[in-house]
């Protein structure tokens, strides 16, 4: 099998050209070339700012009928679901039609002292109450909520699948490049600019790999420097100067010569950038505007105890807005925010791990709602900084979005778990978001809920033993919207891709038989889907 | 795509030149880029894309085509680009030769690469000694190398300790920062930034051989110090330092007033020897009187030694730090390197996950350190299993697998153990996919939702219970009723209270006791109809064999046969012999081997015909023994032209337990004392998991950390690997040491001394030393860059400017000492030393 990579193709393009074609053959992939002159991603609009994306990624596969729950389907019960069950509150029935449920702990009740599913007021769906600091994003009008989304022909492989979400090609594991990556190079931006797309986490996710950018991954910002033998100013610059003599030296095209090239490069152009970010722990500074869950005004990162919620006051512990085990996560959370914020990044985002709850998920509490917490307080803290702290991105420039493979088992099995399933629920948020809005007489106008009851659900949730829960391979819950409808309806509409470049940055867009962009019949596996959803 | 043949000489590129017009036509491998033609001067500037591992690169020419090409002497080779004169008359004919560098040493560095954690300089020699194949057989029968490093206790052993600095008083002190003990010989202060052993010592009675006297002064915290014969360094006495408690100065230490006159404006050295001893954790320091001269050194001897972590890891006690370091040191000494990384592989293949052990035991009621070494042990015990299995020459993948499936970190992991299949119960199915998917055929390979159903109902049962010593390997086992203390027997169910060892225990009243059709197709309503077949794409000699697997409805104890049978079933299917066979390609040539390939079509690719030799070998073997023997499957690829040729060498990246251990390997020597240039108490977890979370025994998605280089490279990661290195290099007390691992010692000086001591204060050789060392698959005509970086490092002091030359600086002191070191991370920072 043949290789083709840079030197051979200039090999071969040498023994059929003369000298003068070899001189001006510069590498320069034809797809950036192209991109310079169309679409928007990156410009400013007419404010003057550009338009970023966030993401968070739920990996390990979110159980999404316990997170935007289907309260209003006799057959979400506890013969199926018998110890994770979401009960609805009779004191606050889920058939009330308006505002999302917010119950406010206020200084001395726990913070997540309501344990029912919270109604979403459109007479059908709740929220999991371990996201109840989504529903004042959602009063805001700033969220969408978008249940059964899929794709077709899903695999149930949690690395097949977390595949396919990320490089945007259902059951093609050749595509090696992420569809973020695409959307970068689409920008014009990549190789000019030092960051485009950044991620906070242990690796660069496939979403964001490709081989002809570099994009940024950081473990740890405030360790973001390098050393040197002796390890003193000047031997800091000897080692930094031998690295770039190092990293100027050619060699013989190798397997992983072209990424280490570009990642070091990266490395490189980045590292001064982050140096003028203060990621310390004193740097943390921010908190809410308002009263918090009508306490006091909380810290937006909860990474120490004393920064988690309402503990400061009386260290108590029900005053926690996220686990402990959540600050990890907030530290990544905090530096991807403000990358995003200070520097000229598109798009950040990070992960949260350990969605696979095979046993033990529990209820109202337990594992998924400990995760649970953690995604409810991210887009609340997110909300609020780019709102409170906005730099370089405002609250109306932002989308934040959550990614996960696949649901799981709309049955409980006999460890209190849940197995890998097919579709699952999107969070969506953002200012420029379509979500709720109450018309004039405090009614809905508009619902947040997409595809989970009410009036706004284009392709009817059916409820009872063969309804929406059961009518995929009679077992799980049935799509009826295409993850990259969602994405690309973001990345068109709000990241400002033509319909041309989001045909390169999500392959078969506009293929009738995927019917991603409007409604109609996927003919992998003849499901009807809604095409884009009414996002933005 | 060029093709390599098995010769010295390539022929790399080959340009016509007509003098007068310049015109180009490519020949065979034509890797000319460019040429510049100054038909007036009558200059040529010829350019060819560097190729891999060339020795040398050689111009060649002949006025015309007819004639033999001759080597060119009258032109500039300056890497890449040869600069010369045109002939006066007629045209010219150019060609470019690499001269490769020999093809056995080419294949032994990347055995030494990928069969073994990194070459080591002892090792490099050794390779190239006997050759790869010699190499190959012995790493293939690794129960015939001796290995003793788990069973030898780690004995004293005496070290040298030099330190310089300035004459800050006539006052010398020596104390411990604690109790213990040592020797110390051989006590020299002389002025000057090296040692010297020709000037004379202005201590007075350095080497203890005549009674302390008035000359050394003892204070009461070193009372029991006295001179004594049972460890010497040299001659027939030393001083055994006793300290009962912490010295700091004059009045707790054991000082002398030197006679000698010491100022504060010149610079000396001091120097010592001191027995280093396994059970000692105090400090030595021995200094002059204010801060002019200061030496704090650590008593303690083997720290690098795996035998006390064994022992504890033996008995049960062990911490996952302890198993953590045992695992490192083992992976840095052990001459048995591919058992090693092979036990990498099946632990990171059959992953499982410690803290979710941990987890699981903390909620039986055990507190967290408790439920820490249980959850070490069962992952200790499971690694003990396969590597005894690696050691019996017919083992098999059923044999890894069958101790996978047995051990109770699997057992927990993939949630058998509360699994429930009885009633109405439904199974937990995440082992069943996971056997399908990650464990035997690979995703999507011969399987489907019906079957991890089918394959959930009969793992039914599999669950653990805490038993007896003489139970361990006993499935109905009953709970040990051996008590920890017997008066609180009534307790029963407080498993906090019972003696014993956490093993698999089959549950037969939690098993599906229905029929079990697994590998069937099935009709619209999901009921089984045909068995499966072996798709065409595999061709002879499996396609079209059934390969269904059938359970009649049964209960009782028996039903624990299903399980096995199905493995057995499993272990040796084409989808099992394909998918393993691609990732032990992946591992040990490269990454681009694919699960899928039709065995049967006419497009092939000498990737798809070594799985394809891979595959035959497991279910044909050719010593005739059982299917799945995993040497037979090792030599295939081994012996393949792939791992043999420039298509495997440094085609891949390191990962970060990789790049940590070949790390230390790479500058590691012995010593003719038995000691090594570079050391590490194997404490360095927090590396990986800096380096791109690499947890060892705590992976926590179950498809095991990957071997692709784009999963562990990003700016992060690099950032941290270039870190490390620095801090791995840096010597004891520098800032930021603890990057690299607070105790890791590496000792460039001491290696360049050992193996290239004409190199010792010669800027070029000692970089050509260290290049030959740390990319010995490159070619040294590759590596210009490098090396004009490296003897630049050397030859310019710290501000990489002021001419410094190397040639100039004292072996052996603190100058010369940190030039080297830093020489040496900045070649190991660079983009090839990432790649193995």
């Amino acid at each position: 099998m043949n290789i083709i990579n840079r030197r051979s193709f200039l090999t071969q393009t040498s023994t059929l050209g003369m000298g003068a074609a070899l001189a001006s053959l510069v590498d320069i992939p034809l797809v950036m070339k192209r991109a310079l002159a169309e679409g928007t991603i990156g410009q400013p609009g007419p404010n003057g700012r550009v338009k970023k994306l966030f993401f968070i990624f739920l990996r390990g596969a979110n159980d999404g009928l316990n997170t935007v729950v289907p309260l209003g389907d006799t057959a979400y019960n506890a013969t199926n679901r018998k110890s994770i069950l979401i009960e609805s509150d009779p004191g606050n029935p889920f058939t009330a039609k308006g505002r999302a449920l917010f119950p406010e702990s206020g200084p001395t009740k726990a913070t997540f002292d309501y344990n029912y599913g919270l109604s979403l007021g459109n007479g059908f769906a709740g929220l999991h109450p371990a996201l109840k600091f989504l529903s004042p994003i959602y009063n805001a009008g700033d969220l969408a909520v978008i249940h059964r989304v899929g794709y077709p022909r899903q695999s149930r492989s949690h690395f097949d699948s977390q595949n396919y979400w990320e490089n945007g090609a259902p059951n093609n594991n050749q595509t090696h490049d992420g569809l973020l990556y695409r959307a970068m190079i689409e920008s014009g931006l990549a190789n000019k600019l030092p960051l485009t797309a950044v991620s906070i986490g242990s690796s660069l996710p496939l979403i964001l790999r490709g081989s002809k950018a570099a994009m940024t991954n950081l473990n740890d910002p405030t360790r973001y420097n390098l050393l040197a033998v002796p390890n003193t100013a000047a031997g800091n610059a000897k080692a930094d100067a031998a690295l770039a003599a190092a990293n100027a030296a050619r060699f013989a095209d190798k397997r992983d010569r072209e990424l280490l090239t570009l990642q070091y490069q990266n490395l490189s152009s980045t590292l001064d950038i982050f140096a003028h970010l203060d990621f310390s722990e004193a740097g943390n500074t921010f908190v809410d505007d308002v009263s918090t869950d009508g306490d006091q005004p909380y810290y937006l990162f909860p990474t120490t105890n004393d920064k988690n919620g309402g503990y400061s006051r009386a260290k108590d512990a029900a005053k926690y807005v996220v686990p402990t085990s959540a600050y990890g996560h907030f530290q990544n959370l905090k530096s991807a925010a403000m990358v995003l914020n200070k520097t000229s990044a598109l798009v950040a985002g990070v992960s949260i791990d350990g969605w696979d709850t095979h046993s033990k998920q529990g209820g109202a509490t337990g594992s998924q709602a400990n995760l649970l917490r953690r995604v409810g307080w991210s887009m609340y803290a997110l909300q609020k900084y780019f709102k409170k702290y906005a730099d370089q991105c405002r609250w109306e420039d932002l989308v934040v979005v959550t990614l996960s493979e696949f649901g799981r088992t709309s049955i409980e099995n006999s460890d209190g778990g849940t197995d890998h399933a097919e579709a699952s629920a999107m969070l969506v948020a953002g200012g420029g978001i379509k979500g709720f809005q109450a018309d004039v007489l405090g009614g809905v106008k508009r619902t947040g809920v997409f595809n989970c009851g009410g009036d706004a659900d284009p392709i009817p949730w059916q409820v009872g033993p063969t309804g929406a829960m059961f009518q995929a391979q009679s077992r799980y819950l049935k799509r009826n919207t295409d993850y990259r409808s969602v994405l690309g309806k973001l990345i068109r509409d709000h990241l400002g891709a033509t319909p041309s470049q989001l045909e390169r940055i999500i392959p078969g867009y506009a293929n009738p038989k995927e019917s991603l962009a409007t409604r109609g019949i996927q003919t992998a596996d003849k499901t009807e889907v809604i095409g884009e959803p009414d996002l933005i | 795509m060029n093709t390599f043949p098995n010769l010295h000489l390539v022929r790399l590129g080959a340009l016509l030149l007509a003098c007068g017009f310049a015109s180009i036509r490519g020949f065979a491998a034509p890797l000319v880029s460019s040429v510049q033609v100054e038909p007036l001067s009558g200059k040529a500037t010829l350019s060819f894309e560097p190729s891999p591992a060339a020795m040398e690169y050689r111009v060649l020419r002949t006025p015309r085509l007819g004639l033999p090409f001759q080597t060119d002497t009258s032109g500039v080779l300056d890497q890449f680009t040869w600069t010369g004169g045109l002939p006066a008359a007629d045209s010219g004919f150019f060609e470019v030769e690499a001269i490769d560098i020999p093809r056995d040493s080419l294949t032994g560095t990347t055995l030494l690469q990928r069969v073994a954690y990194g070459p080591s300089p002892d090792d490099l020699e050794r390779v190239r000694l006997i050759g790869p194949d010699a190499y190959i057989s012995e790493q293939l029968a690794p129960e015939t190398i001796l290995e003793s490093i788990d069973a030898s206790a780690p004995a004293p052993v005496w070290r040298k300790v030099t330190a310089s600095g300035t004459g800050s008083s006539p006052k010398l002190y020596i104390y411990l920062d604690g109790a213990g003990e040592t020797y110390l010989d051989d006590l020299r202060l002389i002025e000057g930034s090296a040692e010297d052993a020709s000037k004379p010592n202005l201590i007075v009675n350095g080497t203890f051989e005549t009674a302390l006297g008035t000359n050394w002064i003892v204070s009461t915290n070193l009372i029991g110090s006295a001179l004594s014969p049972d460890q010497v360094h040299q001659g027939a006495l030393a001083l055994h330092v006793v300290s009962s408690a912490a010295g700091s100065s004059e009045t707790t230490s054991i000082h002398q007033n030197l006679p000698a006159t010491v100022v504060a404006t010149k610079t000396y050295t001091l120097s010592f020897w001191y027995l280093a001893q396994p059970a000692q954790s105090a400090r030595l320091t021995v200094r002059l009187s204010g801060s002019g001269i200061t030496s704090t050194t650590s008593l303690a001897a083997g720290a690098d030694s795996p035998q006390p972590l064994f022992a504890k890891l033996a008995e049960g006690s062990a911490t996952m730090s302890e198993l953590r370091r045992w695992h490192l040191l083992h992976a840095v000494q052990s001459k048995r390197q591919l058992t090693e990384v092979l036990r990498q592989f099946w632990e990171n293949h059959f992953v499982t996950q410690y803290s979710k052990t941990r987890d699981y035991f903390d909620n039986l009621g055990y507190d967290t350190v408790t439920a820490g070494i249980i959850a070490t042990q069962a992952e200790f015990r499971e690694n003990q299993k396969w590597n005894d299995a690696m050691l019996r020459p017919n083992c098999t993948f059923l044999d890894l697998l069958r101790i996978s499936a047995e051990s109770p970190a699997m057992i927990i992991y993939l949630d058998t153990v509360g699994s429930k299949g009885n009633g109405g119960n439904i199974a937990n199915e995440n082992y069943a996919r996971e056997l399908c998917e990650l464990f035997c055929f690979g995703v999507d390979n011969g399987y489907d939702q019906q079957d991890i159903v089918q394959i959930s109902r009969i793992w039914t049962g599999w669950s653990m219970d805490l038993v007896a010593s003489n139970n361990v390997a006993n499935p109905f086992a009953t709970r040990s009723t051996n008590y920890l203390d017997p008066s609180v027997v009534t307790n029963k169910t407080a498993v906090t209270n019972v003696l014993g060892t956490w093993s698999f225990v089959y549950k037969s009243g939690n098993h599906n006791t229905g029929i079990k059709k697994v590998f069937f197709n099935h009709d619209t309503n999901g009921a089984a109809t045909t068995p499966k077949l072996v798709p065409d794409r595999f061709g002879a000699p499996w396609a079209k064999r059934d390969y269904s697997f059938s359970v009649a409805a049964a209960t009782g104890t028996n039903t624990i046969q299903e399980a096995y049978k199905l493995i057995d079933h499993m272990a040796n299917q084409p989808f099992t012999q394909e998918y393993l066979s691609v990732k032990l390609c992946r591992l040990f040539v490269h990454e681009g081997f694919q699960i899928g390939y039709d065995f049967t079509d006419a497009d092939t690719s000498p990737e798809e015909e070594l799985v394809h030799a891979c595959m035959l070998a497991w279910e044909n073997p050719s010593n005739g023994g059982p299917k799945g023997q995993i040497r037979e499957v090792l030599k295939v690829i081994f012996n393949s032209e792939l791992f043999r040729s420039h298509q495997a060498s440094q085609q891949k990246v390191r990962t970060p337990l990789e790049f940590v251990v070949g790390t230390i390997r790479a500058l590691r020597a012995a010593r003719p004392d038995g000691s090594y240039t570079a050391n590490t108490d194997g404490d360095l977890a927090f590396a990986l998991s800096r380096m791109g979370l690499m947890l060892l025994f705590d992976r926590a998605e179950p498809n095991g950390y990957p071997e692709t280089a784009d999963a562990w490279i990003s700016a992060g990661t690099l950032a941290e690997r270039l870190r490390f290195v620095q801090a791995a290099l840096m010597p004891a007390s520098m800032t930021g040491k603890g990057d690299g691992g607070a105790t890791t010692s590496i000792d460039p000086a001491a290696l360049l001394q050992l193996k290239a001591p004409s190199a010792v204060r010669d800027s070029a050789l000692a970089v050509d030393y260290f290049l030959d060392l740390l990319f010995p698959a490159e070619g040294r005509a590759n590596l210009g860059a490098y090396r004009a970086m490296a003897i630049h490092w050397l030859d310019t002091a710290d501000d990489g400017t002021t001419a410094s030359p190397f040639s100039a600086l004292v072996p052996g002191s603190t100058d010369y000492d940190t030039r080297l070191r830093g020489m040496v991370a900045a070649l190991m920072t660079t983009q090839r030393f990432q790649e193995q």
